[in-house]
């Protein structure tokens, strides 16, 4: 509940910027266009990367409400789940430990009594109680409290043993008919790390393929060495029943008690017991969250690595796109009127220190990459030039400003690195629908990151390579 | 009740218990009774509109609060054949900041919280909990240990209903006096006890 309340204020503030309205289009396996807030930049290959054309991978994990860490092989070892935190069962929110004082009998005497300190846990959301399942109190405040066992789990532990050994010798069987293919010098201790081979009841390819060289680790880590005698495991196959449970008599005429039965989502958030009745619902761990690192699928360099510190929001390596590329953005858009021209008002931003200079060209006839444009669209065809981002500057008041000689008809306003600019909007397309318009933008770019090599004619600036970008541009709907 | 007949007659200034604290900065308007240890913080709106409100002992209103016992929209105050009708409070009823209650009565240890919202046509017994910005306009008794939660206002039943705030009480009744001038209490009349409901 309170998560899609936080989804909603999201929309809500983004849609004062509306960054929705520009979409730049990355070129990858698949063509995607979405604003440039969400896209990254690979300063490697020169390239706009968006979130599926990256390789996540895990980093680290921590628990969203006791920001702690914990490394990898723990969490695997306790499933993902915090030990000190819990989540209410009902509402799933984060459970408190509350404290009340019971006269208890004191050890040495059982006729005097005196005031200890009892624990429970309770909701601050939706009022939920550890005693409304009947838990009892605990004397210690955090440690005491133990999730209830699973009364199939010793059977479930038997069949992952069997199923990981099966896999195992499957694997070895596997490896050994490919080795027979194989040239013969190559080392047999190889074949283990073979990494285009199908796990089976493993962790499936698209894990596998974000780790080349290391060594995989299919359902908890079992590694054998080659030659060891495996221990047999046999488990009874799984009997059938023929007769099942018969409903109760009154189950079609029982009137239905709503608050004491559980919702679907209480129910399956327990896999194991799923519980049809509240008073079983059980607390459960709560969840660790992960932070996760992104990794440019052509050149394996990172383009986001966040910081290991739970309780830190800032990044290691940070490459998103609005630092390095000019961002477009709409500023104010005029009664658009099917074939008439209007003018539109965009500004551009300049995210990098030096002066960047843009040239806009509208897109060709019959261009593979204009698929959504309803409206002509005629842009300035001289070359904007973008002071670079100072930060310094309002501080500084000697400086002069700039002289770029900007052409009226053009160049409508220039602040710092912003310049407002006009293009004219023929809508092509007349009755429901957005006026979409869409152009090639064109900037120089200085690769900070490419190695610096000795120069022989003494040029000391790095050089610029031109980048081209698709944008496409949402006006919103006809003036009626 | 019997002393309604008394009260159309005019008498329209607040029956304080002794005992209760109520800040001169609330507002109480019409014929509004209010029982001992009971505390009503400033900016607190208690209105009786459409007839009397009595509240019990040990409640705790607080800022920001509303209680307006008013006509029902579709009924203008002049049209005749309105009968004021009383809305009754019970005892150890917590009103948190910023909540709107119309609803005409409203059972004992039950917890209104801040920005919840009530109509006129519920009924409150004993133990519930409205939460926070929950609106619960519907005409029903709302059962006992009721816990009212969340955008949907989905419930639940508890299993034990809401501790009185006596701890919270004392200590404001020691304290609000000390930053607040509070209105004058009034021996109350035998006749005027809160209505068991």
């Amino acid at each position: 509940m309170s998560q899609r309340w936080v989804e909603l204020r999201r929309r809500e503030m983004a849609s004062l910027l509306q960054p929705e309205r520009v979409l730049y289009l990355v070129h990858g396996e698949k063509k995607i266009r979405s604003p440039l807030s969400q896209l990254y930049f690979c300063r490697y290959c020169s390239e706009l990367r968006s979130l599926e054309c990256v390789s996540h991978e895990v980093d680290s994990h921590y628990c969203p409400s006791c920001l702690e860490n914990m490394p990898s092989a723990e969490a695997k070892l306790k499933k993902n789940r915090c030990a000190n935190c819990f989540d209410c069962p009902c509402c799933m929110h984060t459970l408190s430990t509350r404290a009340t004082n019971i006269p208890a009998p004191l050890p040495d005497d059982p006729t005097k009594t005196a005031m200890k300190k009892a624990y429970y846990l309770a909701c601050g959301f939706c009022r939920w109680t550890s005693r409304d399942v009947g838990m009892a109190d605990k004397s210690v405040a955090s440690g005491g409290w133990q999730e209830p066992e699973n009364p199939h789990t010793q059977r479930i532990n038997k069949l992952i043993e069997y199923y990981q050994q099966l896999a195992q010798r499957e694997k070895l069987e596997r490896d050994r008919k490919k080795l027979a293919r194989r040239r013969p010098f190559m080392p047999l201790a190889f074949s283990q790390h073979t990494i285009h081979v199908v796990e089976k009841y493993g962790l499936g390819t698209r894990l596998q393929r974000t780790r080349p060289g290391a060594p995989i680790t299919s359902l908890a880590g079992l590694s054998l060495k080659e030659g060891e005698d495996q221990k047999e495991i046999n488990i009874e196959p799984a009997q059938a029943l023929d007769e099942v449970e018969p409903l109760p008599e009154d189950c079609y005429t029982r009137p239905i008690n709503l608050p004491e039965g559980t919702t679907l989502r209480q129910r399956l958030l327990q896999p194991d017991f799923q519980p049809a009745g509240a008073s079983q619902l059980h607390p459960k761990h709560k969840h660790l969250l992960i932070k996760r690192s992104l990794r440019c699928r052509k050149c394996e360099h990172n383009l986001s690595k966040p910081e290991f510190n739970p309780t830190s929001i800032k990044f290691k390596i940070q490459l998103v796109a609005v630092s390095y590329i000019p961002e477009v953005r709409i500023m104010s858009i005029p009664n658009l009127r099917f074939q008439k021209e209007s003018q539109v008002l965009l500004t551009l931003t300049n995210p990098v220190e030096n002066i960047t200079h843009v040239t806009l060209v509208a897109c060709e006839e019959g261009d593979p990459e204009d698929i959504n444009s309803t409206a002509k669209v005629m842009v300035p065809i001289k070359e904007l030039v973008l002071a670079g981002k100072d930060a310094a500057a309002e501080y500084d008041e000697l400086a002069e400003p700039q002289d770029f000689q900007d052409d009226p008809d053009v160049v409508a306003f220039r602040k710092s690195n912003k310049i407002g600019f006009f293009i004219k909007v023929v809508p092509q397309r007349e009755g429901l629908g957005d006026v979409t318009v869409s152009f090639k933008i064109r900037h120089d770019f200085r690769n900070l990151a490419a190695p610096i090599r000795p120069s022989e004619e003494g040029d000391a600036s790095t050089e610029a390579i031109w980048l081209t970008h698709h944008v496409e541009l949402n006006l919103g709907p006809l003036a009626p | 009740i019997n002393e309604m007949s008394d009260k159309q007659s005019g008498q329209k200034s607040a029956k304080i218990a002794a005992g209760a604290v109520v800040c001169v900065e609330s507002e109480i308007k019409g014929d509004v009774t209010i029982g001992a240890r009971t505390v009503v913080h400033p900016k607190a709106r208690i209105i009786a509109e459409a007839g009397p409100i009595i509240i019990g002992e040990g409640n705790l209103i607080e800022e920001q609060a509303v209680i307006i016992n008013s006509y029902p929209e579709n009924i203008t105050p002049d049209s005749e054949g309105v009968e004021p009708k009383p809305m009754t409070i019970g005892v150890n009823n917590v009103f948190e900041v910023g909540c709107m209650s119309q609803a005409l009565k409203i059972g004992d240890n039950n917890v209104i919280e801040s920005k919840a919202n009530l109509g006129r046509n519920v009924i409150l017994t004993s133990g519930c909990i409205i939460g926070a910005c929950c609106q619960v306009n519907t005409c029903e008794v709302i059962p006992e240990n009721t816990v009212i939660y969340g955008s949907g206002c989905q419930r639940r039943v508890q299993t034990e209903r809401p501790q009185p705030q006596t701890l919270q009480l004392d200590f404001l009744m020691k304290i609000l006096p000390n930053y607040h001038h509070l209105k004058k209490t009034v021996k109350t009349t035998s006749g005027a006890t809160p209505a068991k409901i």
